[in-house]
């Protein structure tokens, strides 16, 4: 997608601030094998990936891992979802798109559902005793709910990164990095490049490069987090899915992610959940505000749109009241 | 097992502490300089810090007076009232205490802080008690049975070896003390660094040694099948090869049950979740004669005859519930986000329990069977009806009677005869160190898992 | 209602969908697994329950089932096997257990959680916990060889000084003391307090320290925030508690067996010789058991097995609620 995106606010002047992003040592031109042998999906079932030979100008043309903006995968969309905690409606007809290569801020007060949405996203609401929904998500434009859709594989899709940072605490933390492809039963022939890769991509390969083989919970709470980014995204997923990711760490963690963020959206879809309006304003590209209008009451899409519109100028007066910090 | 819960100790302030006298800085009038106001800082004021203590030095010296009081009481009622049973004595004594404590702190302080005064007293007095009985019941057993597990050796030959093992022990210490102050002060060479290092091993070596020359190795080594009860020698080799197999077929059936049991309840949460817990807790209550007699009534009894295999699977049916339990409340201590992470990153859920739950768990899942194999291994009730005990070595666990621990002790017991009670009591403690040594190992892997788990 | 994206003439209607569950067969393999571990669990006790009453059939119903229960001879050659004075004297060991055992026990509960120095609070807490790890045989050793001595000279005293309770009375001056109720009452009170202590230390230290926090700041001494807060909160896990304990003390077999002597009728003079309890019967008459009284042996098995599993199912549902409301 070649909009304009907003230009990410100058740094602060902090002087003792972790290295800079550095770029992946990939010739960002030349074709990348994808290093991941995705598992082979039942040919008959409707497929997650997006057909490079039906959608792209070039069939054979990797799209994982190269640095090209014109034909990304993981397009999003929601219709009409509406969701149940034990009979009790909690979100209520939200419709959202997230498109590929942008960042989607889900704001709001506490207890609005985003959340509970976002976890809609890639099937971890049904994880939940007595949660239920109604409406569509689609991935590519298969609705990933489907009768013949497998939660893992769309999991596999659809990454994840949780509010606490949480390594696997019996692995190394190469072997966290690796951990996906083992828990999802797929193999990579270069497992040392994939580490690398994503740990660059994640921010953390200066930090950590001498010590890969100790435990991932010898690292602190930040480079935890940024661990479990670059877990996230060994397996290639197509969409980046992170609820809260800064909420449990200190201000110069939190501001080294949300680089991390802005680097890695140029190749995933990214949906990141925030209480944090600066931190909404500063990372993403489009802003859906939620809102619980009265106590009871599900939750539901008040306003949503670019960013910059949000914040300078909503249709909604409430979306102006929150944003301005008038409640909430 | 149980999880520790993390709690800060409560300071507790009943004496007012000295706090920094508060100053009477004016409530308006910004012309004062706060700084001239405040009280100056005493310049020899040494920043160390202290802990607020709720047990000052009046209440040691009533606590001290109401035990001389108590103890004086109690001999001059005795004294009058020709009462001559220390029971009597000790009752009285305490009573007195008890009251003294009360009624001195009545008189110094408030009614609230004398009876926080008495229960704390009575509540010290109950824990004393209790590790008092632990540590009377340890060394009775110890003093009772270790006569059987060493050699019998002339008095000097004794005061030899225990000197030779005094000396080398005490060299080690100050080899570890002198290394570790040299390597504090960084300062050694290879030699020099080296030395005392091979000194002090090797006197470790020699001090085991020693140690192990002195154990009565027939005592382990034989059995008591061709030995009269009046003879000398004998031992446990065919109660240890029974307790041996016995345990070993009991670990073997019961901890796979037990973990996926806890599996079940705890990750599955499946339809059954609600009834297997609750057998569960009905297993964890049978009394252990009643599993003996369920594979009595169900194998032994139906033609089969007494075996060690029968016994294993009744200490089987003993240590599923409690290894269950334990495993439960280990994955419990697991945080959901690992397993929520795993599912994220697309893996099925038996791997997320394989590769993540499990590996994380493992430290306490050794703990959990490792306890359970503690309390099995003491179990008499169980293996008696099954196992029914021998005097011969029987190597094969799947016919004939087989002896183990508990069954020797068990049966030489019934004996009126000294020196197999004495046998019976050298196998108590053989068990006793048993338990121990199971229970402490369980205990170090168990926290060194805890600490790995949180990444401390 | 914003809902920009229009849905494509999808039409929907906004009730639940189901979630098609479809596992993978790693998974399915997985769940039967466990499940199957599960019912093993489920098997053994409805094996238990079956096989003991099938086996106890005969010999139930060659005395009677009214004799059974209130009986108290025990005559393999007629055929008569009353367990009724057993049962008595099984409740009066348990019993006698519980009011020496519970007070050192919540005693030492409160001492580990809320007096002992935090630097000892592992220590003791494991201390406990080994406590119970030790096998029953070495405290009933420990019982007839070490407590004997001073247990009979402490049941003089009683039966000399505390007369007036009935409990403590003699039936003759000159009764052996030793082999008592009593005796056997210390013994398996010292092994149920590490069940009683473990178990209401971990119920107590769920309180919310914020409530603790509380009631110390309104200028409450130590024990006041444990009467007004702790107790109040662990009441119903303290009593399922010493339920638990009561549960264990009736099934105790070995220790009771080494230090009485089995008797057949009621004694409810605890100090005198003369105890019993079903499974000390068990443990003693099956050696030499022959036909019947095999199955009479299972009978009274079956009945301790009642007995625990309705006394232990009531401490566990008690507990478990307390940790869950609490």
């Amino acid at each position: 997608m070649s909009q304009t995106t907003p230009v990410p606010p100058p740094p602060p002047p902090v002087t003792h601030a972790p290295p800079p992003y550095v770029a992946p040592a990939v010739d960002p031109t030349g074709p990348v094998a994808p290093p991941v042998a995705r598992p082979v999906a039942d040919p008959t079932a409707p497929s997650l990936w997006a057909e490079p030979a039906s959608e792209a100008a070039e069939p054979s043309a990797p799209r994982v891992g190269g640095i090209r903006d014109d034909q990304l995968p993981g397009r999003l969309d929601v219709l009409h979802l509406s969701q149940w905690f034990n009979k009790r409606k909690v979100l209520e007809r939200c419709s959202l798109s997230m498109e590929p290569g942008e960042v989607t801020a889900l704001i709001g007060p506490s207890g609005c559902g985003k959340s509970t949405f976002l976890r809609a996203l890639n099937r971890m609401h049904e994880l939940v005793p007595g949660a239920e929904l109604s409406g569509q998500v689609l991935l590519n434009g298969v609705d990933i709910y489907g009768v013949d859709m497998s939660p893992t594989e769309v999991r596999l899709r659809i990454g994840m990164v949780f509010q606490k940072p949480n390594p696997f605490p019996a692995m190394s933390i190469a072997d966290n990095v690796l951990a996906g492809l083992g828990l999802s039963g797929s193999k990579t022939d270069d497992p040392e490049w994939l580490v690398e890769q994503c740990l660059r991509r994640a921010g953390l390969w200066t930090e950590v490069k001498d010590r890969l083989g100790e435990s991932g919970m010898s690292l602190s709470g930040g480079q935890q987090q940024r661990l479990c980014i670059a877990r996230s995204l060994a397996v290639h997923p197509d969409v980046l899915l992170m609820d809260e990711p800064c909420s449990a760490l200190d201000p110069i963690s939190t501001r080294v992610i949300e680089e991390t963020i802005r680097e890695l959206c140029h190749d995933i879809t990214i949906v990141i959940v925030t209480h944090n309006m600066q931190q909404a304003q500063r990372v993403s590209d489009q802003c859906a505000f939620f809102l619980v209008e009265t106590l009871g009451e599900p939750g539901r899409i008040v306003e949503h749109g670019p960013t910059e519109r949000m914040y300078s100028n909503p249709s909604d007066p409430r979306t102006l009241d929150y944003v301005n910090g008038r409640f909430g | 097992m149980t999880v520790e819960l993390e709690r800060t100790d409560t300071i507790w302030l009943d004496e007012p502490v000295d706090a920094p006298p508060v100053d009477d800085a004016p409530v308006s009038g910004a012309a004062v300089d706060p700084v001239d106001d405040a009280p100056e800082p005493p310049a020899e004021d040494p920043d160390v810090p202290f802990r607020p203590s709720s047990f000052g030095p009046s209440d040691r010296l009533e606590m001290v007076l109401a035990a001389v009081s108590g103890l004086a009481f109690a001999w001059a009622l005795c004294l009058v009232m020709d009462w001559s049973h220390p029971l009597t004595f000790a009752i009285w004594a305490i009573v007195w205490f008890v009251a003294g404590i009360y009624v001195t702190a009545r008189a110094r302080t408030s009614k609230v802080v004398a009876m926080d005064r008495l229960v704390t007293t009575l509540i010290w007095l109950s824990g004393a008690f209790a590790v008092a009985v632990l540590g009377w019941m340890i060394v009775f057993v110890l003093v009772e049975g270790i006569g059987g597990l060493v050699d019998d050796l002339p008095r000097g030959e004794w005061i030899a070896r225990i000197g030779a093992v005094a000396l080398m022990v005490a060299v080690v210490a100050v080899v570890r003390w002198r290394v570790g102050r040299r390597e504090a002060q960084g300062s050694a060479g290879v030699v020099t660094r080296l030395l005392p290092r091979l000194v002090g091993s090797a006197c470790a070596v020699g001090a085991l040694v020693v140690l192990l020359s002195v154990i009565n190795t027939e005592f382990f080594t034989s059995d008591i099948a061709e030995v009269g009860p009046l003879d000398e020698g004998g031992g446990i080799y065919h109660a240890l090869i029974g307790t041996l197999e016995q345990i070993t077929i009991a670990t073997v059936i019961s901890v796979p049950i037990a973990i996926l049991t806890a599996i079940y309840l705890h990750e599955i949460k499946g339809r059954l979740a609600v009834p297997v817990r609750f057998i569960v807790d009905a297993m964890s209550g049978l009394p252990s004669i009643v599993a003996g007699l369920i594979v009595f009534t169900v194998w032994v009894n139906t033609g089969r005859g007494f075996s060690g295999a029968s016994a294993g699977v009744a200490l089987a049916i003993i240590m599923i519930p409690i290894v269950t339990r334990t495993a439960e409340e280990i994955l419990r201590t697991i945080d959901d986000g690992l397993r929520e992470s795993a599912l994220a990153l697309g893996a099925p859920q038996w791997r997320s329990v394989v590769q993540v739950v499990l590996p994380t768990a493992r430290a306490g899942l050794i703990t959990a069977s490792i306890l359970g194999v503690a309390r099995a291994i003491g179990e008499t009730a169980p293996v008696l009806l099954t196992a029914f005990g021998s005097a011969v070595t029987n190597y094969n666990p799947f016919s004939a009677p087989q002896a183990d621990l508990p069954l020797f002790i068990w049966g030489l017991l019934r004996e009126p005869n000294e020196a197999q009670i004495a046998r019976a009591w050298s196998a108590a403690v053989v068990l006793l160190l048993l338990v121990l040594v199971l229970f402490i190992t369980a205990r170090v892997i168990g926290e060194r898992g805890a600490r790995k788990r949180t990444g401390r | 209602m914003p809902d920009a994206p229009a849905p494509d003439g999808a039409s929907f209607e906004d009730v639940p969908r189901p979630i098609v569950q479809s596992r993978t067969f790693g998974d399915r393999v997985f769940r039967g697994v466990s499940a199957g571990a599960a019912a093993t669990c489920l098997l053994i006790m409805i094996t238990t329950g079956v096989f003991l009453t099938w086996k106890a059939f005969p010999a139930i119903s060659a005395t009677g089932p009214v004799e059974f229960l209130t009986g108290d001879t025990w005559q393999p050659d007629d055929e008569a096997f009353g367990v009724g004075g057993l049962l008595v004297n099984t409740i009066m060991i348990a019993l006698t257990a519980l009011l020496i055992g519970v007070p050192i026990a919540l005693g030492l509960a409160l001492f580990i959680n809320e007096y002992s120095p935090a630097r000892m609070r592992p220590y003791l807490t494991g201390g406990v916990d080994l406590l119970a790890a030790i096998p029953s045989l070495i405290f009933g050793m420990w019982g007839l060889y070490a407590l004997s001595e001073p247990l009979s000279g402490v049941a003089e005293w009683l039966a000399s000084h505390l007369n007036a309770i009935p409990l403590f009375r003699l039936t003759e001056p000159d009764v052996s003391l030793t082999r008592s109720t009593f005796i056997a009452g210390f013994v398996v009170a010292i092994m149920i307090t590490p069940v009683i202590t473990s178990v209401s230390r971990d119920v107590m230290a769920q309180v919310p320290r914020v409530q603790c926090e509380g009631a110390l700041g309104l200028g409450g001494s130590r024990w006041g925030m444990i009467r007004d807060v702790v107790l109040p909160f662990g009441k119903s896990g303290i009593v399922g508690s010493i339920l638990l304990g009561f549960g264990r003390a009736l099934g105790e077999t070995i220790a009771v067996v080494l230090v009485i002597d089995l008797v057949f009728q009621p004694n409810l003079n605890i100090l005198e010789q003369g105890s019993g309890s079903i499974s000390a019967l068990i443990a003693t008459k099956f050696g030499e058991a022959q036909g019947l009284e095999i199955n009479g042996l299972i009978a009274a098995g079956l009945a301790l097995f009642i007995m625990t599993l309705i006394v232990n199912l009531i401490a566990r549902a008690i507990v478990n609620r307390s940790k869950l409301t609490g």
